[in-house]
């Protein structure tokens, strides 16, 4: 209940201002042009380096979410108002993370027929598969960002300390990821990639449980 | 009250034994342990490599216990010993860094790896870095102590799957030699447990001493902040 209604405020101050996912958009955008605009190989050798280029371009523009879902708390020091309302850290946790994870699909949404169209790939043909994987590694991303950004939100400079953290932290995410999405894209059966899924998985179990548990202490003012 | 680490005779027969435990391992390195016939004299990097890796190890388990204890406690002593754990365990981890290429590059034809162990290794590092600049650069106190806990917490956990995935992403990687130290001669396994030793009681010393500074360090501020 009192998710609902946490999530719903980041909805809404979202829908209110745009900042978030138009920024997203317009970068994410802008690095698909850069990579066009750099890598000009034959298409087999560019799908090879698909998922790669895929799931950098995600994790960038994931950065600018995640940063931005707790500097906005910031603004007339929002974050205190919200602590001090009768609400549990752990639920702050989930609504941050979901929040995130929903800010990332919405970009997706946009930024993937943009990625397949500019660097001319085929869509992958197992369509399901690819979405879901698709869910999961932003679940990950989201869980891991979300505890990170509430970590760095008061230090003086997040914005850079953010990916510093981050990147060598989904590390494992994003191997299993870019290995996962390769099978895919090459419709490998599933037995193939079922160890990828399971070390996302672990992941998203993993972080989601530290951040569920300790986030109380990390926005405690 | 403020007195110097060194002031303390314990402290300075510690010191003593050590330096003397060092010699000892590498004369016994150097003079005595057989010569490996594949390998040669790089297999003798092996008697630093690995008890720097296996420092790196306690020090990055004692950065996420003494996280867990600080959440709980609020104790300034487990930040203290979080902190000292944390920049001890990314020296060793540089010199696990340092020293694997040395002995690679004579054994696989090339410095660098993408080898499990070597990785996860090299992937710490860089958490620890980011570590580091947080507490430079977050703002002093309290919240970053705290933070700084649930950063080395998110770290330790995150090993097995760092481990396990850098394993299977290159699967082609060189093997890392997994000798089995229960069946090597007496000389190479004395030897190599009493590195081993040596290194542990180095890092529990680094850590005391480490640990006094920070300890005149916060007597030193909260004086200041009497005055």
């Amino acid at each position: 209940m009192m998710l609902r209604v946490l999530l719903r405020k980041e909805i809404l101050l979202e829908m209110r201002s745009r900042e978030i996912l138009v920024s997203m958009i317009t970068f994410g955008a802008a690095v698909v042009l850069l990579y066009a605009f750099s890598f000009r190989p034959s298409p087999e050798i560019l799908r090879q380096f698909a998922p790669g280029l895929l799931w950098t371009v995600v994790l960038f523009v994931s950065v600018l979410a995640l940063h931005r879902s707790h500097s906005l708390e910031k603004e007339f020091d929002a974050f205190s108002l919200t602590l001090s309302a009768p609400v549990d850290r752990s639920t702050l946790f989930l609504s941050k993370w979901f929040g995130n994870f929903l800010m990332l699909l919405i970009s997706q949404v946009i930024l993937l027929p943009l990625f397949f169209l500019f660097l001319q790939l085929p869509f992958p043909s197992m369509p399901g598969a690819f979405i879901g994987l698709l869910i999961l590694v932003d679940l990950g991303i989201s869980s891991a960002g979300s505890l990170l950004s509430g970590a760095v939100m008061r230090a003086r400079v997040n914005e850079f300390l953010l990916p510093l953290l981050l990147f060598p932290m989904v590390t494992p995410l994003m191997i299993s990821a870019v290995k996962s999405t390769a099978a895919v894209m090459e419709s490998q059966p599933f037995s193939q990639w079922k160890l990828w899924l399971q070390l996302i998985v672990s992941f998203i179990i993993v972080f989601g449980l530290v951040g569920y548990l300790i986030y109380d202490h990390v926005c405690e003012e | 009250m403020m007195e110097s680490f060194y002031s303390k005779a314990g402290n300075r027969i510690m010191a003593i034994a050590i330096s003397v435990l060092w010699l000892v391992v590498l004369y016994l390195v150097l003079a005595v342990t057989r010569i490996d016939p594949d390998q040669q004299m790089a297999q003798k990097i092996f008697y630093y490599h690995v008890p720097s890796a296996w420092t790196a190890g306690i020090a990055f388990l004692a950065v996420a216990v003494s996280g867990g204890f600080y959440l709980f406690t609020q104790n300034e002593k487990w930040d203290h010993l979080g902190l000292a754990s944390a920049e001890l365990g990314t020296l060793f981890c540089a010199l696990v860094l340092i020293t694997g290429p040395i002995w690679a590059k004579p054994i696989w034809g090339e410095p660098w790896s993408w080898e499990p162990r070597l990785t996860t290794v090299l992937i710490m590092f860089l958490i620890y870095i980011g570590y580091f600049l947080l507490r430079q650069f977050g703002e002093i106190g309290e919240r970053t102590r705290r933070v700084s806990a649930v950063i080395g917490i998110a770290a330790f956990v995150n090993v097995p799957i760092i481990y396990v995935s850098v394993k299977f992403w290159s699967a082609e990687a060189q093997l890392h030699p997994q000798p089995g130290m229960s069946q090597q001669p007496a000389d190479v396994y004395w030897t190599f447990i009493l590195s081993l030793i040596t290194f542990t009681l180095l890092f529990v010393h680094l850590l005391r001493n480490r640990l006094h500074l920070l300890k005149l360090q916060s007597q030193m501020s909260r004086m200041r902040d009497d005055i």
